[in-house]
């Protein structure tokens, strides 16, 4: 059972994300933020093998939450994937500097979505 | 068979939660628009704040409709949208006349979303885009002009800025205002208290511009959080006012302060993962430094390197062209012409192609980095000391190259530490240390990059090895093989499948897969070994998989191109100086016994009488130290090509390693040589 | 009920509330338990001839049809595959699809034609055949399974109005057992 945490501060955004997410043929466990704080209280309670954030968050954005994910020991190995909206490439490239593995971007397909999550969930499991 | 149809009485979950976020995005909007009007009236300065709230309603709405297919609300929205970006990043101002659009667009959208309710939203086109016609030309009044501030900050915090907030930190620059970075520790579950009084106090008296988290010094239950802060008070004075003993504040910069430094750091425009710690010095950067680089689509890299190749194959055609038209006395003034600008033409292509190939080139660090943490994960997970020592990391090679090297190294080093490596206690017996070592050395040498894998370990012992090729068939028992070519062996498939000879031999399952995705790239691998003392694997690579220098030779009818960097010599040969020797034939090579091959017979292309009568030409394929002469009809000249893959339902053709085009567009194939030495050595007449 | 609108393809009128995006149709089935499924309507065919025998491929799978060009042959591959083709810079190799169906190879002829295809993996491959009809728009129902399988690639027949066609399977068709 691989766990995934999505933050986003969209409420319709996050149950869209977490459908589709639960719709992967592998089982896995959907952990919802609403904010990059709720983000940062969560991490230590759960051991993810995925996580999907928005970019644009209010306090602190996802590029901060990509930055302090990839500096930490403990999750710095967790695969990341930022979403971004359309025109926003240079937030996009910083995150993708920082560390993110992947991205979407505003309006996107729920199957993009799955390709990346499952791709990324595969890495994990051929890690180990 | 009909598609599934919603019906009016059914509403999904996931449209009902887009409506009531859709209307709570209004309600805010409409707050924002509120607080503005008031804002206007009074002091005539409208709060960035609620500015940046409205842009993100209006961003939100945007995302939404997109996912919902709304296309007239989403249309609205974008454009809503973009001019409220305009106004917070000050390209754009807010006067009454842009609130009243303002709110009418806030109504309108109210409207939409009724509609929507009921499917007949599309009944609103026209007024939206009316409306979307008055907000454009509203945006298209002239921006003010704006000036960049040099700022200095340090790289942590600048790389974790989003468009908008870095727009904010040069708005407040400008005007004036002290930037500070507050820092304090919360423990890391109950942090959100301590920050939001944090962050109140200091709104107090300025504006948060951002809040870059990071995992606590030393101490994995606290959580240390960095506002970026500015404000018109003194450091000292704010950290008064704040009145939390953990938090310090400190001056980032001073508005109008001492020009931007130095050059951009290497840290902020690349994948580097390293990164200075914020307490460190922190190195000061210019925010300009972000934007020297672009970040480039791999595939987009990808059609230009194939574009070069395409100019490079029809440059050789001019050459020929121009080359025919010279020996012709009516053309020959022309001709020489023709052959200056070609020559011109061959130099900025040459620039051109080093050019694109440079931006394709990437460090071996990330390749170095995963194979850490596997070596990490392997001691853990078994009993052997082995430390790995990597060397080379910046040795650069073509994106496309490492990114399939992955597999083959991995595979390497795992066998490495498998197999080759004995348990501590084996190792103290035979006077070694405890702990094992496996080094991988990367360097480039001219036009290769070389990559070796040596460890101390057991060592592959030749006989064994050579025994086990015998008894699989791999080789007969008669032929004579020197030391070097039974190691070669470890590479054949059908000998790496034996598990017996893994525990002996000293690497195991897999090497011949490993030889085919090094050779698929271009590349050589080779393994030398000392029995008891360890073994050393060793892989060439190109450089760039794109452009390759090319001997093209004729067999009967057709033609074929062999990478010129593995061809030694190319020799005249009389039919009577093939000697035959115990099946096979061989030509005397400056005191050398060299194995021919006869390409024709090879793959079976008829031609037999021309090499019976008619001279012939030995092309010298080198591996190594290794000598293969393959007997063709005809050298026809040297050729810069790009090796294309084959696609199609057959996956691999043994000794065939590409194709690529001349310039008549017609496909060459393009031999293995690796394939055909090993062919080669194997001897025998193969049918 | 509604006075305009497709019946079959479900793409409902202005009028019409909502039609259902596939975000909804997910959220639901993810909802309800059940995996959302692509619903096919029609499907599309390219049809061809080898001689007088008519065959097809399914749209999705061609990307483009060409005219024959010179073909590079290649050693220690099965008959059937002639050789290889240059196409705007890819190599692709081409298969003889008389060999593969097991009939006699005939010259080429101004109508000879090759079809490249998508194979399953995303590769490229083409197929050498007489003559390139046109394209066929059939419902599922009209699709038939094959009894007995000529060499194992029809995997069904068409009817086309009074004539059968023979509906190619692609992945077989480019799958030699070595």
């Amino acid at each position: 059972m691989q766990s995934i945490l999505v933050v986003e501060d969209s409420a319709t955004m996050r149950s869209l994300i977490g459908a589709t997410l639960e719709d992967l043929d592998v089982p896995v466990k959907i952990t919802e933020a609403a904010s990059g704080f709720e983000a940062l209280r969560v991490l230590p309670r759960g051991s993810f093998d995925l996580i999907v954030t928005d970019i644009n968050m209010p306090d602190i954005n996802g590029l901060e939450l990509v930055s302090f994910v990839k500096k930490n020991e403990s999750y710095a190995s967790i695969p990341l994937v930022i979403i971004s909206t359309e025109g926003s490439e240079r937030d996009r490239d910083k995150g993708l500097g920082l560390g993110a593995d992947a991205y979407l971007v505003k309006p996107f397909e729920p199957d993009d979505l799955r390709e990346i999550a499952k791709t990324l969930l595969s890495r994990v499991q051929a890690d180990e | 068979m009909a598609a599934r149809r919603k019906t009016p009485s059914r509403r999904s979950k996931a449209h009902r939660e887009f409506v009531s976020e859709a209307e709570e995005i209004l309600e805010r909007m409409r707050d924002g628009l509120s607080d503005l009007a008031d804002q206007q009236t009074n002091s005539g300065e409208a709060d960035p704040e609620v500015i940046n709230q409205l842009f993100r309603s209006a961003h939100s709405l945007k995302g939404l409709s997109g996912m919902f297919g709304l296309d007239g609300l989403g249309e609205l929205a974008h454009h809503l949208e973009d001019v409220l970006d305009r106004v917070r990043l000050g390209r754009a101002g807010l006067d009454a006349a842009a609130l009243g659009l303002l709110d009418e667009s806030v109504a309108l959208v109210a409207l939409t979303l009724e509609k929507v309710e009921s499917g007949t939203q599309d009944e609103l086109l026209d007024r939206v885009a009316e409306v979307i016609g008055r907000i454009d030309a509203w945006a298209r009044s002239p921006e003010p002009a704006t000036e960049a501030a040099e700022i200095e900050l340090d790289p942590a915090m600048l790389r974790a800025l989003t468009e908008y907030e870095e727009h904010r930190l040069q708005e407040n620059i400008r005007r004036g205002r002290r930037i500070q970075v507050v820092e304090a520790s919360f423990d890391i579950l109950a942090f959100e208290e301590g920050l939001a009084e944090l962050t109140g106090a200091v709104r107090e008296v300025g504006e948060v511009l951002s809040i870059l988290p990071s995992p606590g010094e030393g101490d994995e239950s606290q959580i240390r959080f960095s506002l970026l802060v500015a404000t018109e008070i003194p450091p000292g004075d704010l950290e008064a006012r704040l009145e939390m003993p953990g938090a310090s504040v400190r001056e980032a910069s001073r508005a109008g302060g001492a020009p931007a430094v130095a050059e951009p750091t290497a840290v902020l425009a690349s994948d580097s993962a390293v990164e200075p710690s914020l307490d460190a010095a922190p190195e000061l950067t210019s925010l300009k430094s972000i934007s020297d680089t672009v970040r480039v689509d791999i595939r987009k890299l990808d059609e230009l390197m194939n574009l070069v190749g395409e100019l490079v194959v029809q440059r050789g055609a001019l050459a020929r062209i121009a080359r025919e038209l010279q020996a012709l006395p009516e053309t020959a003034r022309l001709a020489a012409d023709l052959d200056k600008v070609h020559k011109g033409f061959e130099r900025k292509l040459q620039d051109l192609q080093s050019g694109v190939l440079e931006t394709r080139m990437v460090p071996l660090r990330q390749v170095f980095e995963k194979l850490s943490r596997v070596v990490r994960r392997l001691r853990r997970d078994t009993e052997k000391e082995v430390r790995l020592e990597l060397r080379g990391a910046d040795t650069e090679l073509d994106k496309l190259i490492v990114e399939e090297l992955v597999d083959p190294v991995m595979h390497i080093v795992r066998n490495a530490f498998d197999h080759a490596m004995e348990a501590p206690e084996e190792r103290l017996a035979a006077g070694k240390p405890a702990e094992g070592c496996i080094r991988l050395e990367a360097s480039q040498r001219g036009n290769d990059v070389v990559i070796t894998c040596s460890d101390d370990g057991r060592g592959i012992d030749p006989a064994v090895v050579h025994s086990r090729a015998i008894e699989r068939g791999i080789v007969s028992e008669n032929a004579p093989l020197a030391d070097r070519e039974v190691l070669d062996l470890i590479f054949a498939p059908g000998l790496t499948t034996c598990t017996e000879v893994t525990e002996t031999s000293g690497r195991g399952v897999g090497m011949d897969v490993v030889r085919a995705n090094i050779t698929a790239l271009g590349g050589l691998v080779e393994a030398q070994s000392e029995l008891g003392r360890g073994t050393t694997v060793t892989m060439t690579l190109p450089i760039t998989l794109a452009i390759i220098q090319a001997l093209i030779v004729g067999v009967a009818d057709q033609q074929f191109a062999i990478p010129l960097n593995s061809v030694r010599e190319t020799l005249l040969v009389e039919p009577d100086e093939v000697q035959r020797s115990e099946g096979r034939e061989l030509l005397n090579l400056r005191g050398d016994a060299l194995p021919l091959r006869r390409l024709g017979r090879e793959f079976g292309l008829g031609g037999e009488d021309q090499s019976r009568t008619g001279k012939q030409y030995s092309v010298v394929l080198g591996l190594g130290d290794t000598r293969v002469g393959l007997l063709v009809d005809r050298l026809e000249g040297q050729q810069d090509t790009v090796i294309k893959p084959i696609q199609g339902p057959i996956d691999s053709i043994r000794g065939i390693a590409g194709a690529t085009e001349l310039g008549d567009g017609g496909a060459v194939l393009v031999l293995d040589v690796a394939a055909l030495v090993e062919d080669g050595l194997r001897g025998g007449d193969s049918a | 009920m509604s006075a305009s609108g497709n019946e079959e393809t479900g793409m409902g009128p202005v009028n019409e509330p909502l039609a259902e995006s596939r975000w909804e149709s997910l959220a639901r089935a993810a909802a309800s338990g059940e995996k959302s499924e692509d619903v096919v309507l029609r499907r599309e065919f390219v049809t061809f001839r080898l001689g007088e025998d008519a065959y097809a491929l399914p749209i999705e799978r061609v990307r483009e049809v060409v005219r024959l060009r010179p073909i590079t042959p290649m050693p220690r591959v099965p008959s059937a595959v002639r050789g290889v083709i240059s196409l705007r810079g890819e190599v692709v190799q081409v298969v003889d699809l008389r060999g593969r169906l097991g009939m006699e190879s005939a010259p080429a002829a101004r109508t000879s034609r090759i079809i490249v295809l998508h194979g399953d993996d995303g590769a490229v491959a083409g197929l050498l055949v007489d003559l390139v009809r046109d394209v066929l728009r059939i419902s599922e129902d009209e699709i038939r399974p094959c009894a007995a399988n000529e060499a194992d690639v029809v995997h069904s027949l068409l009817a086309d109005g009074t004539k059968f066609v023979s509906l190619l399977d692609v992945d077989r068709v480019l799958t030699f057992d070595e």
